[in-house]
């Protein structure tokens, strides 16, 4: 009993020195400028030690949010590290294809355009490869960006071609990587657009779509961009036609290639 | 009548205190300052808290009637009063306190009271210097204002000691 009634005396009197100290601080803060300075240094050492510690100690408790957090990363990390797998094996596989002697479908030549007709309605390009180079009659003059136009009769060393700015010149064209498949052709009006027609007219077509080369043809290859789509609009009444903004102007054009299928004979035959 | 012979001069010892502290500089790195002293020589009967209350009283009388700043003789004085139980324990023993005596250097001679008054003026001058540099000097300034303090402060005080008790 005695000694309880000690510890609480000297809990008081702890209480009671502190808050006399206190107090005198208090006092000395608001009396001297000096003291001032060095009671609030003081204190905001204090403060920002506190500060530091709890924030460790919120820190430590929040580990385990921070653990799920990254489970979650880890978990999406594995799936695309899957995912690039696959597309390793699949890349793989092709090469085996190709290395099992399957002939690749065109064969590609450099060419610099020689000469150029712009402005007529029937439009020609002459290129500086011909026979020789093994430039063939029916082959497709093309870029990285768009197809060009076609080889009409080749010479030795020049090609005589039909650009594309010419009305009998048509290109199987695909809108999208895998959408409706329509005839590509020259309107007359600009050496960058042209049009797509025969295009439904319940279909919607959006603006800003890209135009390729279907692929769907024994002289253009597949998968080359040519443009973007601009809308849909309604000729005569019944025809609908997508106007593409091509991705290269044809009047400004240098250098080409030319894409030969080596098995287009062999189709033509067959087709008959 | 001891009683009120020990009020008296207490009070004219404070009154001295604070005009000692409004006109004499002896140095920059020493303070001649005997409150210490006045608090061990509080009647042995009081409490701690009492104690502590009227060191912190007798420091805010002191700074106030003084040029010096408001607070920080209350600072230095409180642990005084505060370890005064102790030092008095620790150097005159339990029994003074039970035989209800008083402390008087006569009594229990110079070198304990020497060496009470000593640990006490130490105590008040750390703290006190600790307060009043707020910083701004060095460890080895500040050790030396607080021993050449202690140094010059003990013997005063313990001159005063006699003056309150000359028994």
């Amino acid at each position: 009993m005695a000694k309880g009634r000690s510890v609480y005396a000297g809990i008081i009197t702890a209480a009671i020195f502190i808050l006399l100290e206190f107090a005198a601080l208090s006092m000395l803060h608001s009396s001297s400028t000096l003291q001032n300075i060095w009671i609030n240094r003081f204190s905001h050492n204090v403060m920002a030690r506190n500060w530091g510690a709890v924030e460790r100690i919120r820190g430590f408790f929040s580990l385990r949010e921070q653990n799920e957090i990254l489970a979650g990363r880890n978990y999406e990390l594995f799936k695309e590290v899957q995912h690039y797998k696959e597309l390793e094996r699949s890349l793989k596989a092709m090469a085996k294809l190709d290395s099992a002697g399957l002939a690749p479908r065109f064969n590609y030549i450099p060419a610099e355009i020689t000469a150029m007709g712009t402005n007529s309605r029937h439009n020609y390009i002459i290129i500086d490869k011909g026979s020789i180079a093994g430039v063939h009659e029916g082959d497709c003059i093309v870029t990285p960006n768009g197809v060009v136009g076609l080889v009409y009769s080749v010479d030795k060393h020049y090609s005589y071609g039909l650009s594309l700015m010419n009305e009998r010149v048509s290109v199987s064209a695909r809108i999208g990587r895998e959408g409706l498949v329509a005839p590509l052709l020259w309107d007359g009006k600009r050496s960058d657009h042209v049009i797509l027609r025969d295009i439904p007219l319940h279909l919607d077509i959006p603006a800003g779509d890209t135009v390729w080369t279907s692929g769907i043809s024994k002289i253009y290859p597949p998968d080359i961009p040519l443009g973007v789509t601009e809308g849909v609009r309604l000729v005569d009444g019944a025809i609908g036609v997508v106007d593409v903004k091509l991705f290269t102007d044809l009047a400004s054009l240098r250098y080409v290639i030319v894409a030969s299928n080596p098995d287009r004979e062999t189709i033509e035959e067959m087709s008959r | 009548m001891k009683g009120y012979r020990f009020v008296i001069v207490f009070v004219l010892l404070v009154l001295v205190q604070i005009v000692l502290c409004n006109f004499l500089n002896l140095s920059r790195y020493a303070v001649l300052s005997y409150l210490p002293v006045l608090i061990l020589m509080l009647p042995v009967r009081w409490n701690r808290i009492v104690m502590m209350l009227f060191a912190f009283a007798l420091g805010f009388l002191v700074d106030f009637f003084s040029t010096g700043m408001l607070g920080l003789t209350s600072l230095a004085l409180v642990p005084v009063a505060l370890s005064r139980g102790l030092v008095v324990a620790g150097m005159f023993g339990d029994e003074l306190g039970s035989r209800e005596g008083e402390l008087s250097l006569s009594r229990f001679g110079l070198p304990k009271f020497a060496l009470a008054t000593l640990l006490l003026c130490a105590l008040y001058f750390i703290v006190y210097v600790w307060a009043d540099s707020a910083g701004t000097l060095a460890f080895w300034q500040c050790a030396l204002r607080v021993l050449l303090s202690v140094l010059v402060s003990t013997p005063v005080c313990l001159f005063i000691a006699t003056i309150l008790r000359p028994e």
